[in-house]
Order: structure tokens, then C-alpha cells, then sequence
């Protein structure tokens, strides 16, 4: 180009006509050249904001870059606690599986224990079973000792039941024999022989009352219990016993008061008890020189005492508590069975009540008995 | 033989002391029956009167037979003694029979037995009695006849035998 406008100027000069437009043509090119030199000024400025903007932007990244430092440091130390936890969640996962291995080691425990279990309940079923079965057995036993023991007091009152059936039988014979004699003898008056047979019938009613009561007594009935009274409980053993006692010269004195009191139980399990007493008293007053025995009853409380005492020889000290067991006795071989007062003691305990002795030296034995009253009953006590 | 027989009968039972007499009048003629209900009561009785024979029973309150019959046997050792025993009761039967009883009768009483029995006590006793008469009059005979011979000895010989 230069060399294009220095030939123009050379042309100009050559051609003054020419020179004008040369120098047009120079004016023009030089505005192009301004034109061009502002457009790159303005590029030029362009660029300067552009390297602004970069120099901005490249502090910026600085700053980014050292933001990103720290979060790559936190990152870091992130993954380190990370680790850490990883390593802690390990061994809690190991200790998880020790844990669940021992839980499935209980689980089967516990399947074996349960199978073992099973096993067991089938066991108790069958001693259920067989305990049920003896108890029954058990049951049928007691009945069966009830009446042994009521054999056994029987057996103790024989003799002197045997001299009582005696003499009424006698006596029978007797007037039966003389009414016999009246009619042979060809006696008119009728009301001889009339009275020698009724005398033969009140001894035959004598007889057969020993007789039914001795048939009560014995017979293997079902043990009731019903509202009974004491007294009349005395009254029968005492029936029985009577001549005994009479014969040995033993006073008995009965004192129960004015009011009689009831107790639930059965007649003849309580009569029973009495009768073992007695028994029981009478021999022991046997080589005594006063020979007494005392029956009182005091009732109080819902509770009735009674007490029957004897002259006898009393208990030897320290076997108060083993009269009451079954076989013993202080009575000599072939005279006492040594299950009256056992049995006694078994009555008195199937009714609620308790039995106790008392031998102070030198003096009888005090037996006494507790029994719980029978509920009143609601039609007696209405006015 | 006494035409008249007295008899007592001990024993505690009422029943008994009103059979047993009237079968004892039934069965033997002329017998005066008298009854005690123990044996304190008999020992009052055989105070007072003597018995062609007492019969009782063994088994009583208070006194019982033997020691009655141990009694009798003091106060009145002739009296023949029977006792009543229950069946069976051999033991005392035996101690009966030692201690002097004359005869036992064994409950059920049969009337046939018993009344053997007494008639056969109280004959014996009343042969007793009648031997000891006997003997009695014997013996004051014999006497009288001693005295006699005496009496004949002592005499002078005055009046002479006509043997002599």
C-alpha cells in the first residue's frame, strides 16, 4: 500500500491535474486507515476487558481452587471418619453375627428344651394319671381304715358287750322257763304267766337295743357329716361302756352344761372318739384307789371344748405327743391295739378340731378336744 | 331234811333277782328265797340269819363274788356257797372252786342244772348239819357214860354183883 501512495503522490506531483486526486485518494485511504486504527483500538480495548475479565475469572478459579483444597481436605477427612465408622460397623456386623449365631445356638436350645418340655408334660400327665389313681386308691384305703378302726374299738369293747348280751339272754331263758313251768304246773291264774313273759320281752328289747347299736356302729356306711349332737355322742359311747365301769366301780361324771352343743361331723366317728376315751381312761384308772373319770364341756367362741379327765396313773413324761401315734402303747402285749387313741386323734382332725393331753406328775391324764360349733341354724334361732 | 329251805341269792341285777327266785319256788317245794343286789347287803343278811345255802353271781361293783365267798367262808364256814359265773370264764370258775365255793353254775342258767345243784348243796349241808348233831349227842352221850363209869367205880363195892 505505502509504496501504492507514495507512487500516487509521485503521480500527483508528476500531474498536478492528477495531483487532487491523489490526494483525494490519499484523504480516503488515510480515513480508512483511521477507521481501521479505531477499530482496533476498540478491538484492542475489547481484548484488555476480555483479559480483564479472564485475570478476573482466573482468581476467581484461584479461589475456587483453594475452596475446592478445603472441601478436598474435608472430603479427606470425611473418608477417614468414614473409614472409621466402616471399620466400627464391622465389627459391630461381626458382633452382630457372633450375636445372631448365638441366638440361632438358643433358638435350637430353646427347640431342644421345648421337644425335652413336651416330653415332660407328657411324663406329668401320666404321673397325674397315676396320681389321681392313687389318690383314689388312697380314698378307698381311708375307708377301709375308718372301719378297721371301728372294728379295732369294737373289738376293744367285746368283752364287756358279750357280759352285757349275757345277762338279758339269761334272764330270758329264765322267765321264759318259768312261764313254761306255770303252764305245766297247770297255774290258773293267767296273769302270772303273763307277767313272767313280759319280763322275758323287756329283757329281749334290752338285748336287741345292744345289739342294733353294736350293728350301727360297725356298719361300713359312707362317712356323712351332719349337724350332731355332742352330748347325745357321750350319751351312746357311754351306753355301751356303762358296764363296764359299773363292774370296776368307775365313777363318771358328765357335765355339759345346760346348753348342747352341735357340731358337724358324724354320730358315730364322734361316738367313736369317746369310746376310745373311755377305753382309754378305763384302763388307766385300773389299779387306781379312787377310780374316776370326769367328762365337762364348755362351748364359746363358734368352738366347743371338751375335756374328760381319769384318776389313773398318767402319761409318762415326754410321750404326751406319741400316744396319739398309730400302734403305740404302754398297755402290755394282747391288751391294747395301740390304735384308739390314733384313731381318735384322726377323727378329731377329718372334723376341724384338735386333741391335746395333759398329765401333770402324780395326777390323770386330762384329754382335751376342740371342735368348731355348727353353724346355727337359721330356723332354730327365729323366735 | 328241814321242810323249810332258806336260800339267798346276790346279784346286781334286778331282772335276774326276780326270775331266778320264782323259778327256784316253782321248781323246789317249801324254799324261802331271799335276795341281796350286792354283796354288803348279803354280809347283812347272813348276820342275821343262816342260810340253808347263798348263791352269787361273780361279776359285781364293789364286792365281787370271790371276795363274798372268802367272807362267808369266815363268818358262816358251813353255808354252802354257790357261784355264778359267765360262760367260759373257767379261770374263775377255778378260783371259785379254791376259794370254797360248793358248786359253780355257768350263765345261761339252765333251771334243771341249778336247782340239781342246790338241792344237792343244801342236802349236803343238811347231812352235815345232821352228822354234826350226831355227833354232838354222841359225844355228850359218851360223856354221860364216862361220868357213869366213873360214878360206878368210885362206889364201895357194897352191894355185891351176883356174879361175885
Amino acid at each position: 500500500m505505502p509504496e501504492t501512495a507514495t507512487e500516487q503522490r509521485q503521480a500527483a506531483i508528476a500531474d498536478p491535474g492528477a495531483a487532487g486526486a491523489a490526494e483525494h485518494r490519499l484523504r480516503a485511504h488515510v480515513e480508512t486507515l483511521e477507521r481501521r486504527l479505531r477499530k482496533r483500538d476498540e478491538q484492542r480495548r475489547a481484548m484488555l476487558h476480555i483479559m480483564g475479565d479472564l485475570s478476573e475469572f482466573n482468581k476467581r478459579l484461584a479461589n475456587q481452587r483453594k475452596a475446592m483444597l478445603h472441601v478436598l481436605a474435608d472430603y479427606e477427612q470425611d473418608r477417614r471418619r468414614l473409614a472409621r465408622q466402616t471399620e466400627r460397623l464391622d465389627s459391630s456386623r461381626r458382633a452382630l453375627l457372633h450375636i445372631l449365631q448365638d441366638s440361632h445356638q438358643d433358638k435350637l436350645r430353646l427347640e431342644a428344651s421345648r421337644k425335652a418340655m413336651i416330653h415332660i408334660m407328657g411324663d406329668l400327665r401320666e404321673t397325674t394319671a397315676e396320681m389321681q389313681r392313687r389318690e383314689q386308691e388312697l380314698r378307698d384305703k381311708q375307708e377301709q381304715l375308718v372301719q378297721a378302726g371301728k372294728l379295732a374299738t369294737l373289738g376293744e369293747l367285746t368283752t364287756g358287750v358279750a357280759h352285757e348280751l349275757n345277762n338279758p339272754l339269761n334272764n330270758i331263758g329264765l322267765f321264759v322257763g318259768n312261764a313254761v313251768d306255770l303252764i305245766e304246773l297247770a297255774v290258773t291264774e293267767k296273769e302270772q304267766i303273763v307277767g313272767e313273759l313280759d319280763h322275758a320281752m323287756q329283757q329281749v328289747s334290752k338285748a336287741t337295743e345292744i345289739i342294733s347299736h353294736l350293728r350301727t356302729f360297725g356298719r361300713a356306711a359312707p362317712v356323712s357329716r351332719e349337724p350332731t349332737s355332742l352330748r347325745d355322742a357321750i350319751e351312746r359311747a357311754l351306753s355301751l361302756m356303762r358296764e363296764q365301769l359299773r363292774l370296776r366301780d368307775i365313777e363318771v361324771t358328765v357335765d355339759l352344761g345346760a346348753e348342747d352343743p352341735v357340731v358337724v361331723g358324724n354320730a358315730i366317728q364322734l361316738e367313736q372318739v369317746f369310746i376310745n376315751l373311755l377305753t382309754n381312761a378305763r384302763d388307766a384308772v385300773a389299779e387306781s384307789p379312787r377310780k374316776q373319770i370326769r367328762i365337762a364341756a364348755a362351748a364359746g367362741g363358734g368352738a366347743v371344748e371338751v375335756s374328760l379327765a381319769d384318776s389313773g396313773h398318767g402319761i409318762p413324761p415326754g410321750l404326751e405327743r406319741r400316744i396319739f401315734d398309730p400302734f403305740f402303747t404302754t398297755k402290755e402285749v394282747g391288751k391294747g391295739t395301740g390304735l384308739g387313741l390314733s384313731i381318735t386323734y384322726g377323727i378329731i382332725n377329718e372334723h376341724g378340731g384338735t386333741i391335746s393331753v395333759v398329765s401333770p406328775p402324780g395326777e390323770g391324764a386330762t384329754f382335751f378336744i376342740h371342735l368348731p360349733l355348727a353353724p346355727p341354724d337359721p330356723e332354730e334361732t327365729d323366735p | 331234811m328241814t321242810t323249810t329251805m332258806s336260800v339267798l341269792i346276790v346279784d346286781d341285777d334286778p331282772a335276774l333277782l326276780q326270775a331266778l327266785p320264782q323259778a327256784l319256788r316253782l321248781r323246789m317245794g317249801g324254799v324261802t328265797v331271799e335276795t341281796a343286789d350286792s354283796a354288803a347287803a348279803a354280809l347283812e343278811r347272813i348276820a342275821v340269819q343262816d342260810y340253808d345255802a347263798v348263791v352269787t353271781d361273780i361279776k359285781m361293783p364293789g364286792m365281787d363274788g370271790l371276795a363274798l365267798l372268802a367272807e362267808i367262808r369266815t363268818r358262816r364256814p358251813d353255808t354252802p356257797t354257790l357261784i355264778i359265773t359267765g360262760h367260759g370264764e373257767n379261770e374263775l370258775v377255778v378260783r371259785a372252786l379254791r376259794g370254797g365255793a360248793c358248786d359253780f353254775i355257768q350263765k345261761p342258767i339252765d333251771r334243771g342244772y341249778f336247782v340239781a345243784a342246790l338241792y344237792r348243796a343244801i342236802r349236803a349241808h343238811a347231812l352235815n348239819r345232821k352228822v354234826k348233831e350226831r355227833q354232838l349227842a354222841l359225844e355228850s352221850c359218851a360223856e354221860e357214860l364216862e361220868r357213869l363209869v366213873q360214878k360206878l367205880e368210885r362206889q364201895p363195892r357194897a352191894v355185891p354183883g351176883p356174879a361175885e
